[in-house]
């Protein structure tokens, strides 16, 4: 028994005849073919596999794929700007060394990104980024160049504001 | 520390944080990971695991599952070859050790919960797992050997019968008379110490796809690294395949940490089933069978005895201690209680050493190396005693260990334990690296800190611990490096690559060797293809041996290209100059792309390269809650030479966040039945963001004699005091109940107990 859905990842539409089982992390790397988003868990702690619903973070392992059928899934893959340019968040993971394996990584920006919209916090403290980075583990890093890449990338959006 | 953007003058790169060649595609989400492999034609494969710890397998019925849909193939222990995993590392392994090698798939016992006894192929992911559900496996129970010393002890149940008992070697290292030395001790500590299993715990599990060319022959891999040549000849010898027939491909990887990429019994399987159905065969280990298959660590159980003069000098230690390796030997063999013995001594000058050691099998996950293997216990359990001996002298903990480090006069030095294992310490200054930690750590001020918090009635302590890491461990490695169009150098290198950064470290010593900007190399060493022989990933060898061995690779370049364009310009070699990518001499010159030449380099050294590391750790305890709060946490380490200091620094912190998280709140518990109690991350606590503190990390550089980058180990430098030097801060926090502090880990519940102690309730 499948289902056809259709969902709208990084602004492009994918089709699949789905089992409703699916889970959205599947579709995403199986059917999308974005392996961009990792999957550390499939249990909901690690948050390796955060993908934005319609703007909002998600866990995209707790999530079956029917459940985000005419829906718009943003992934690490649709974060860099047109034009292909790193996003401000990408940057500052780059200068900081805010990542080792990077397997962590993709899950981090999609979880942090609304951080760094227009509507964002104009500035937050160490604990307070850490609190925000507490829904996602990293092995490698200790997390403490994270918390100093969010730093950078939100000076970065006050200097540009 | 500054950040540099990458340079494009190659005389300094060596010491420069240039940023990491790999990481625009890690993310953008376009690094591939062995779940991100996938072939034409693949099927998936699903292990069945025993749930029951130790038992006579009776039978194991596959019929069901075979006619499930999508199933493929559904092959048990008497469908696969009578094999056993082998050794990689064979020192001081016995018969007796080899007789407790695990098969691929269990045969007639079942020895650990999540021992695989059958293995489901099917066309999807979804399908292989409705599959395994269908398989019934019929047990006998056997009673559960689950509590290490009990183990070793018991004589009526035996794990492995041709073993003979439940210690596959016993090992007894040292030197000295350390019975006499104690006898003539003002102060003698003995003390019974535990340390709890953990493990490395990387964040992407372990995965392999193998894909067999029938026409060819050719076997190819994706996903092992660590070790991939020995991983290659294994499975070559397992299959009877030529070794030459088998390719593989180190791909992305999500964290080693020493468990990922040792050969495990899917190693054999997968690569088997791709032969056995000439299909692409994919296996991605999900979260709950990682922490029941790969590699535990850690636990140890130890009756040590520390030996002081009235002086404060070091006599004697002497150590009996049981290593639990788990239900069977794996392929690094006896390395824990080897390294476990190395590692005692510490930095210390001493007497006489006694260890005695016992590898106990029990009925659990086998256990292998985490980083820091044996190092972060033994610190633990030497540097814990230390400080009851100072409190017992009446001496500061930071000046005890001072008077009994091994003096700058006394380098080298070489001892032998037995075993052949040698304790080698080549160069730098233990006391003056111990007085630069202690400085820049602020330790007076630390103590200061806590003394004023002490007297507002907090429960603070300021904790130490000194270590030596023997790294960099060989036997040699090898590098080629290729002129290649566009002034470009290609550079293959045998080491591998865990996250950890190595391509960019070693990119940035064949630029300065070759004096050309980093952006003209490419180092690769995913591919056994391209590569005929290397060593891998482990005991923070990269640097060292990669390095060196690109070193020597790019001087042979030199001295090549040197002669052929001499003679090609027809001049002597001497008078040939080489700047970048090209040769000349008397106002002509040549390409070296152009003089068909390739370096070759080889960098081979016995001994292994002994690092100093200090810790300490500042900590305050919640009475109410048993919460232990690190306030301050700095680690300091000797890499001799750190290629690129903001890399270093990163191993450093995440190492030590990694141990923080191993002394305070990572377990791996079993019930009386052999049961896990932990096979997710909602049991398994892994820290986040908010449970570690900000960590400091000191670069210590006293420059390595043996190798010509001068380089020692960095990758696990940082987790070794960890363990110690929190038990050491917690025990200073709770004053004369601090002798309590025997084991790890310190969960608030052992904290509010202690603290019980303390109150004299
Ligand atoms: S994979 Fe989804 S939270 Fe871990
Ligand atoms: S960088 Fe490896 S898990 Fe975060």
């Amino acid at each position: 028994m499948t289902r056809r859905i259709a969902i709208k990842v990084n602004g492009s539409w994918y089709e699949g005849d789905v089992e409703p089982r699916l889970l959205l992390s599947d579709f995403i790397r199986d059917v999308a073919g974005l392996t961009g988003t990792h999957v550390g868990c499939e249990h909901g702690v690690c948050g390796a596999c955060t993908v934005q619903l319609d703007g909002a973070p998600v866990r995209s392992c707790l999530l079956l794929s029917v459940q985000a059928d005419g829906r718009e899934v943003t992934t690490v893959e649709g974060l860099q700007n047109a034009g292909g340019a790193l996003h401000v968040l990408q940057q500052a993971f780059r200068e900081t060394h805010a990542l080792q394996c990077g397997f962590c990584s993709p899950g981090f920006l999609m979880s942090l990104e609304p951080l760094l919209r227009a509507d964002g916090p104009a500035e937050l403290t160490d604990a307070a980024i850490r609190e925000a980075l507490s829904g996602n583990l990293c092995r490698c890093t200790g997390y403490q160049n994270i918390v100093a890449a969010v730093q950078l990338a939100l000076a970065r959006r006050r200097g540009a504001a | 520390m500054t950040k540099q953007a990458t340079p494009t003058l190659a005389a300094s790169l060596v010491g420069m944080s240039v940023l990491r060649v790999d990481d625009i595609p890690l993310l953008t989400g376009a690094g591939a990971y062995v779940g991100d492999v996938n072939r034409p034609g693949q099927v998936w494969a699903r292990i069945v695991r025993s749930e029951i710890a130790h038992g006579r397998l009776l039978r194991v019925d596959v019929e069901a599952a075979r006619r499930s849909a999508g199933v493929v193939g559904v092959f048990s222990g008497s469908d696969t070859p009578d094999v056993r995993i082998p050794l990689r590392l064979e020192w001081a392994a016995t018969e007796a050790t080899r007789a407790a090698l695990q098969p691929p798939l269990a045969r007639d016992r079942v020895r650990y919960v999540g021992e695989p006894v059958a293995v489901i192929v099917a066309t999807s992911q979804y399908a292989a797992e409705d599959a395994a559900e269908l398989v019934v496996v019929e047990i006998e129970e056997l009673p559960p050997l689950v509590e290490t010393r009990a183990a070793a002890e018991n004589a009526h149940t035996v794990l492995h019968q041709t073993v003979g008992g439940n210690i596959v070697n016993r090992l007894v290292f040292g030197y000295g008379d350390a019975e006499a030395a104690t006898r003539s001790a003002a102060v003698v500590i003995r003390e019974r110490m535990d340390i709890h299993r953990h493990t490395g715990v990387p964040l992407e599990t372990r995965g392999l796809v193998a894909e067999y060319e029938p026409e060819s022959g050719r076997l190819t891999v994706w996903g092992p690294t660590k070790v991939k040549h020995f991983n290659r000849s294994a499975l070559s010898g397992l299959l009877d395949i030529d070794e030459g027939r088998i390719r593989y491909v180190e791909t992305d990887v999500g964290g080693g940490f020493g468990v990922r990429g040792e050969f495990y019994p899917e190693d054999f399987v997968i690569p088997w089933l791709a032969i056995r159905l000439e299909r692409p065969v994919k296996w991605i280990e999900d979260r709950h069978e990682h922490f029941v298959a790969t590699n535990h660590s850690r636990e140890q159980s130890h009756d040590i005895e520390l030996a002081v003069a009235e002086d404060g000098r070091f006599l004697a230690l002497r150590d009996r201690n049981w290593i639990d390796l788990g239900a069977y030997v794996r392929t690094h063999g006896l390395t824990l209680p080897v390294s476990t013995a190395l590692h005692m001594s510490g930095p210390y000058a001493w007497q006489a050493l006694e260890i005695d050691s016992s590898a106990v099998m029990t009925n659990k996950t086998p256990s292998g190396t985490y980083r820091g293997p044996g190092i972060v216990e033994a610190t633990f359990v030497r540097e814990r005693l230390i400080d009851r001996a100072a409190a017992e002298l009446g001496l500061d903990p930071a000046e005890l260990r001072r008077r009994n480090m091994v003096p700058v006069e006394a380098l080298p030095q070489r001892i032998e334990l037995g075993h052949g294992v040698v304790r080698f310490l080549d160069s730098g200054d233990f006391p003056d690296a111990w007085d630069t930690f202690l400085e820049q750590a602020g330790y007076d001020d630390l103590c200061a800190e806590r003394d004023a918090a002490r007297v507002r009635g907090e429960h603070v302590g300021v904790g130490l611990a000194a270590y030596v890491e023997h790294g960099a461990v060989g036997p040699y490695e090898q590098a080629r490096i290729v002129p290649e169009p566009g002034g470009h150098f290609a550079v293959s290198v045998g080491v591998s690559g865990v996250g950890q950064g190595v391509r960019t470290v070693l990119a940035q010593v064949a630029a300065q060797e070759l004096g050309v900007p980093l952006e003209d190399v490419t180092v690769s060493h995913h591919d056994t293809d391209t590569i005929p022989g290397g060593f891998g990933a482990f005991a923070s060898r990269g640097t060292v041996f990669g390095g060196s061995a690109i070193m020597l690779a790019a001087r042979d370049l030199h001295k090549r290209a040197a002669a052929a364009a001499a003679s090609q310009l027809g001049v002597p070699a001497d008078e040939v100059t080489i700047e970048g990518a090209r040769a000349s001499a008397k106002g002509r010159s040549v390409p070296l792309l152009e003089l068909g030449c390739a370096g070759e380099g080889r960098f081979e050294k016995a001994t292994t390269e002994a690092s100093f590391g200090a810790s300490l750790a500042l900590v305050a305890l919640d009475p109410g809650t048993g919460k232990i709060d690190v306030r301050r946490f700095i680690v300091a380490y000797d890499v001799g030479r750190a290629v690129n200091p903001e890399l270093v620094i990163g191993q450093l912190v995440g190492a030590a966040a990694q141990g923080i998280a191993g002394a305070l709140m990572e377990e791996l518990p079993f019930d009386e039945t052999g049961q896990p109690l932990c096979t997710s991350f909602v049991d398994y606590l892994m820290p986040t963001a908010a449970d570690l503190p900000y960590i400091d990390a000191l670069i210590l550089e006293y420059p390595a004699l043996g190798n010509p980058l001068g380089a020692r180990g960095a990758g696990e430098g940082g987790i070794d005091g960890t363990g110690g030097s929190i038990a050491n801060a917690v025990a200073d926090a709770l004053g004369a109940a601090g002798v309590e502090v025997r084991a790890l880990p310190l969960r608030p519940e052992d904290v509010k107990r202690l603290i019980r102690l303390a109150a004299g309730e």
